[in-house]
């Protein structure tokens, strides 16, 4: 597009990538600044020496063959998740129910991996469908209130994921428990998890299948009607409605689908790192994912940038507990700072200038 | 501009839309701020900073769309803000409940303090406002459309209210388009136009005729735009007997009836809140009408904004901000929203044979400075209106509706607008503009229509009227009673 | 199964949940869901369990547990109301931001791990009431409980007193029902709801600090579960109407307590039984949500916002 300033082949494609994308970039890595010097400010007054912990922060996350692998295993889960939060918010939808639609789909990727004996290559993706239709369906109620009675999903959401962490937790300790002291399902049948990586740590297949599923979408968000059909309904529904788009279906639509993918979220877990559905695995990657969206601001090329930075900060966090003693708790505070500093809509003037100057 | 209020006087403000009346009486409030100028009362200089200053001051406003509690009782509507407590603080039900009843009685309303303001008619609900106002003690009482919501019966003992409220030593402003109301009930008279008051006259043998020709005085504009009237075809806008509901549930449209044809621009005209927003909604397939049908090419159409498009209906939206465009998205977005299936094949989008089409409409209906990657938001009013055009007449359409298309837009882009709709009537295509502007009306239209109080009050060819007579019909002045198209009284909706 | 022990139970697990309640059904009034409620809880029994074992004070426990609950609420209140921030994702953030929050001091400010339960702390000494004891069936129950299970009781009356007879809770209810009605009167809206949402504040600053002082004295990360969550769905229940909030509270509570006595009786898993409050939740929204839509439907514009 702005071609004439190509001076070189690199330039040619670089350029105007740059000139997108880091525009865009400032407000995030704005949050992620504040977020950093509060924390380093908390950090300091609990008697901590902040340059030191967020050394160790790097260090843990990203230096080292082993801290790397970790990385990138708490990335998976938050790819799901994130992308699922975001899929919803980008069409107008607040879909905070992915913790729930997480566990639902776990259970259902869980069950189907040990009841159901199928040869391998199609047990996994069976147990993968599962756990889509099981996220898809926790997500159906919601959707169908807000479509027919204007009810707030938002809330509706809310509410299901203690159900589903109530219903979940309950089969997996009674009727469908293993045998055994144990708070889990049986473990699923060999051919049906997901293959690791590494004998380091539990990198699973599910990490490829979620870098795909962003890329899928960030295809689908760019370059196809129903993509452009849900962001103008993020935009203005009363317009969108107007054109002829049938919000409805779509609004629909875009919750089972974010369903889905967060079921998915639960389905590697279960399938690639537990090998079996565990009660309560899940630290809150549902509402992590909510950071991750605000943070990627609703790209899905965003959310891979941003689920690695948290996937990085949870694992730097393990490291840095073990090493300084600082609570790795410190990393949650960071990240909600950030989605409450990108939360905001100040109506100030240099701000709404600001905006508009780097709006691509 | 300038102003005089006296004690006890019933001042109507009359203009037609956009001639600055509710400005005017939103700064009075508080509720706008002003740029220059001043506002005395009693002598004194003030400026209000928001509703609470003007109310000290002595100032009600009764709005066009009534805010009110709906849940709450009459009384908690009227004393809410000067709620009478008790020695321990706490809001004073009784006194409330009493002192609600005495003005009440004291200007004949007769309102029971505990009803809940939701289960009244909207008559009454009117009352509870001016009763908020009066509540607050206060001296200058603005109406803004009164009438709007009112029965005839509920509007003569509004008017018997007004009177005795400046008998009781209060000045009323009294905003309204209805010039036989104007003549009623008023002393004296400023007609505004185009934010300026252009007269202040005594009623005193005022002719209704003359108070109309004052309020849209203005020249003809040259029809040099229409081109020479040709028999029109067969009819491709249908609507009849329409009946809705509009945002308050009161009735907005009464039994219209009314038809485009191929080959002919039909304009209704009248002042914004009779019923025109409504109209448009519903044959744009977004609002629900409780009775009555509308029909596009001899079809008719039932469904949501998506069916009518198919059936060739582009509608062009007045409330280009929150309908017509996405802001935030970029031109060829907007472009592309209207038309499904369009650039690319099994649901995957074809980008840059859409940005090349967008930059081709940009072209063609010469949107200045825009290139299809820039924001919706960022063109000017008249740029915005184009795009709307550009969108919705690159389909195949048989009927186009553009409701208000130069409102908002500079002088030299309303031509090239006007030029678009008389070429679209040549093309043999059925043009319904509904517009507040009668130069727009009268420059383009083949035959005029006059909608108030949600019915269709005169049916007159463009040759066979004139801007007085007009005029008259949109100040509610008729003959005898409003035409309709069977010519009967149409009842309200039930 | 001892009943009275049951009623016991269903007291202290009501507690908290009416402090919660009682806050939120004051935002809720003023038009804001304020899903940040255990939020202003978990802060609240950290700074209040803390301040008494460092000062030895109940007093001062209480004051530095309502102080930290009113400080979230203000920065909630801020982001919302100057920033403009969706009140959601900001409750969510103020959530969260709190939970990692009290988490991070648990261990890096007391030096514990996991659960802080200090030795010597000072106790609620419970309150006799003479004539009450005598009361046959709930003379026990009624006399000898602590300060803060009576304050949250009274709290009910007091909040319901507060929204209906006084002139600030018209202003609030009408703030909620028809905000431009309360602006058109003069109102100032924003200073209206930011006093609801400091208030909030109070009642769970309240509440907090009895969960970790009023009956145990101990700190547990995350230790609201989801009783926020509960207190919002009986708010939803009851439309934020304070009694029939309060009696919503009472219920669950009366399952909270059953679901832990139950199992040593029945076999039903208390896990279904905690299921109630939220169940009821949903079922309330859908219905008041389709009692919403047939009154629309015969006027209506097409909607897809959210009344």
């Amino acid at each position: 597009m702005s071609g004439d300033l190509a001076t070189s082949p690199v330039g040619s494609w670089a350029r105007p990538i740059a000139a997108r994308v880091l525009p865009r970039l400032a407000e995030p890595l704005a949050a992620v600044m504040i977020a950093f010097v509060l924390g380093g400010l908390l950090v300091l007054l609990l008697g901590y020496n902040p340059l030191l912990v967020y050394a160790t922060l790097l260090r843990g996350s990203l230096i080292g063959w082993p801290n790397v692998l970790a990385t990138l295993q708490m990335m998976s889960p938050l790819l799901f998740t994130g992308l699922a939060v975001s899929l919803s918010l980008r069409a107008g939808l607040i879909n905070v129910g992915a913790e729930g639609q997480m566990l639902i789909g776990g259970l259902c990727a869980g069950v189907v991996g040990y009841a159901v004996r199928l040869p391998a290559p199609l047990a996994a993706p069976t147990c993968l469908v599962a756990a889509m239709l099981g996220g898809a369906l926790w997500a159906a109620l919601p959707a169908w209130l807000r479509v027919s009675y204007s009810v707030s999903e938002l809330v509706v959401c809310l509410m299901m994921n203690p159900i589903a962490k109530l219903l979940t937790s309950y089969l997996a300790t009674r009727p469908l428990k293993a045998p055994g002291p144990t708070n889990k399902l049986p473990d699923i049948s060999a051919a049906a998890g997901l293959t690791n990586f590494s004998i380091f740590a539990q990198v699973n297949t599910g990490l490829l299948i979620g870098l795909l599923l962003c890329g899928a979408f960030a295809v689908v968000n760019l370059r196809t009607r129903p993509g452009l059909e849900w962001k103008l309904m993020g935009l203005n529904a009363r317009f969108a409605h107007y054109s002829g788009i049938q919000v409805r279906r779509r609004a629909v639509a875009i919750m089972l689908i974010s369903g889905a993918v967060a079921g998915l979220a639960g389905a590697e877990q279960v399938l690639g790192e537990y090998h079996a559905f565990y009660d309560s695995f899940s630290p809150g990657y549902g509402f992590d994912g909510i950071a991750v969206a605000m943070l990627a601001k609703l790209n899905p090329i965003g959310v891979i940038f941003a689920a690695f930075l948290f996937g990085a900060l949870n694992s730097g966090g393990d490291v840095l507990q073990m090493l300084t003693g600082v609570d790795k708790d410190l990393v949650r505070v960071l990240q909600f700072i950030i989605v409450l500093v990108l939360s905001a809509r100040p109506s100030w003037r240099w701000y709404k200038a600001w905006r508009e100057a780097s709006r691509p | 501009m300038k102003g005089v209020l006296r004690p006890g006087e019933i001042l109507a403000l009359v203009g037609e839309n956009g001639a600055g009346k509710s400005t005017l009486m939103n700064i009075l409030y508080g509720l706008l701020p002003r740029d220059s100028g001043e506002i005395s009362i009693d002598g004194r200089l003030v400026q209000f900073s928001g509703a609470s200053e003007a109310i000290r001051a002595g100032v009600g406003m009764v709005p066009q769309h009534l805010k009110l509690g709906r849940s709450f009782s009459v009384a908690e509507n009227i004393v809410l803000g000067a709620e009478p407590v008790d020695a321990l603080g706490r809001l004073d039900r009784q006194a409330a409940r009493r002192e609600t009843s005495a003005i009440s009685h004291r200007f004949g309303f007769g309102l029971d303090p505990d009803v809940s303001v939701g289960s009244l008619p909207v008559g009454s609900q009117q009352k509870v406002e001016i009763l908020k106002a009066l509540y607050r003690e206060a001296r200058i009482l603005i109406l803004d459309e009164p009438t709007a919501v009112l029965t005839p019966i509920e509007t003569r003992a509004l008017f018997a209210t007004i009177r005795r409220l400046a008998e009781s030593g209060r000045s009323v402003i009294f905003i309204t388009h209805k010039l036989r109301e104007v003549l009623a009930v008023s002393d004296r008279i400023a007609v505004m136009r185009q934010g300026r008051v252009v007269a202040q006259i005594d009623n005193a043998g005022v002719d209704a005729g003359a108070l109309a020709a004052l309020m849209i005085e203005r020249d003809l504009a040259p029809a040099r735009n229409r081109g020479a009237p040709r028999p029109a075809g067969r009819s491709l806008l249908a609507v009849e007997g329409l009946c809705c509901l509009g945002e308050r549930g009161e009735t907005a449209i009464d039994g219209l009836s009314l038809q485009a044809r191929a080959g002919e621009i039909v304009g209704v005209a009248g002042v914004q809140g009779n019923g025109q927003d409504e109209l448009a909604q519903c044959i744009a397939g977004l609002r629900h009408p409780v009775r009555g049908m509308v029909a596009i090419d001899g079809q008719q159409v039932a469904g949501g904004p998506r069916e009518r498009r198919r059936a060739g209906l582009a509608y062009i939206p007045a409330d280009r901000q929150g309908l017509g465009l996405s802001l935030g998205s970029p031109l060829w977005e907007n472009m592309l929203a209207g038309h499904p299936g369009r650039f690319g094949k099994a649901g995957f989008l074809d980008l840059p044979a859409a940005r090349r089409w967008a930059a081709s409409l940009i072209q063609q209906h010469d949107i200045r400075g825009a290139d299809p990657d820039k924001p919706a938001g960022s063109l000017s009013g008249g740029n915005a209106q184009k795009v709307q055009l550009a969108r919705e007449l690159s389909r195949d359409v048989c009927v186009v509706v553009a409701e208000q298309p130069s409102q908002g837009v500079d002088v030299g882009a309303v031509e090239a607008i006007h030029r678009t709709l008389v070429a679209l009537r040549d093309e043999g295509r059925a043009v319904l503009v509904i517009s507040s502007d009668l130069d727009e009306i009268f420059a383009i239209c083949d035959r005029i229509l006059v909608m108030y109080r949600g019915r269709i009050a005169a049916d007159r060819r463009r040759e066979e009227t004139d801007i007085d007579e007009i005029g008259r019909f949109i100040g509610g002045v008729f003959a005898s009673h409003p035409e309709t198209q069977d010519g009967v009284e149409a009842t309200h909706v039930g | 199964m001892n009943l009275h022990a049951l009623l016991l139970a269903a007291i202290r697990l009501s507690t908290p949940l009416l402090f919660a309640a009682m806050g939120g059904a004051l935002t809720y009034q003023a038009g804001m869901l304020n899903i940040a409620l255990d939020g202003f809880m978990i802060v609240a029994a950290f700074f209040g369990v803390a301040t008494a074992a460092a000062t030895g004070s109940l007093a001062l426990a209480v004051i530095a547990a309502v102080v930290s609950a009113i400080l979230l609420a203000a920065l909630l209140a801020t982001f919302n109301l100057r920033l403009n921030a969706d009140i959601f994702i900001a409750g969510i953030a103020v959530t969260f931001l709190s939970y990692g929050l009290t988490g991070l001091l648990l261990k890096n400010l007391l030096g514990q791990e996991g659960v802080f339960a200090p030795p010597a702390i000072p106790r609620f000494t419970p309150i006799r009431l003479p004539l009450v004891e005598e009361i046959p069936l709930l003379g026990s129950l009624l006399s000898g409980q602590t300060i803060l299970v009576y304050a949250a009781f009274l709290s009910v009356p007091v909040v319901a007193w507060s929204l209906y007879r006084t002139r600030w809770g018209l202003r609030v209810r009408m703030v909620g029902a028809a905000p431009d009605a309360a602006e058109a009167a003069g109102i100032r809206v924003g200073r209206i709801k930011a006093q609801t949402m400091l208030l909030s504040g109070l009642f769970c600053g309240l509440g907090g600090v009895y969960l970790s002082l009023g009956y145990l004295s101990l700190f547990a990360r995350e230790m609201t579960g989801e009783r926020g969550l509960i207190a919002l769905a009986a708010i939803f229940f009851a439309r934020g109407r304070p009694f029939r909030t309060a009696a919503a509270v009472l219920m669950f509570g009366c399952m909270s307590a059953l679901a832990v006595e139950l199992p040593q009786v029945t076999t039903i898993a208390p896990e279904l039984l905690q299921l109630v409050p939220y169940l009821a939740a949903v079922a309330a929204l859908g219905v008041i949500g389709a009692r919403n839509v047939r009154g629309r439907d015969r006027h209506a514009a097409w909607r897809f916002e959210i009344e």
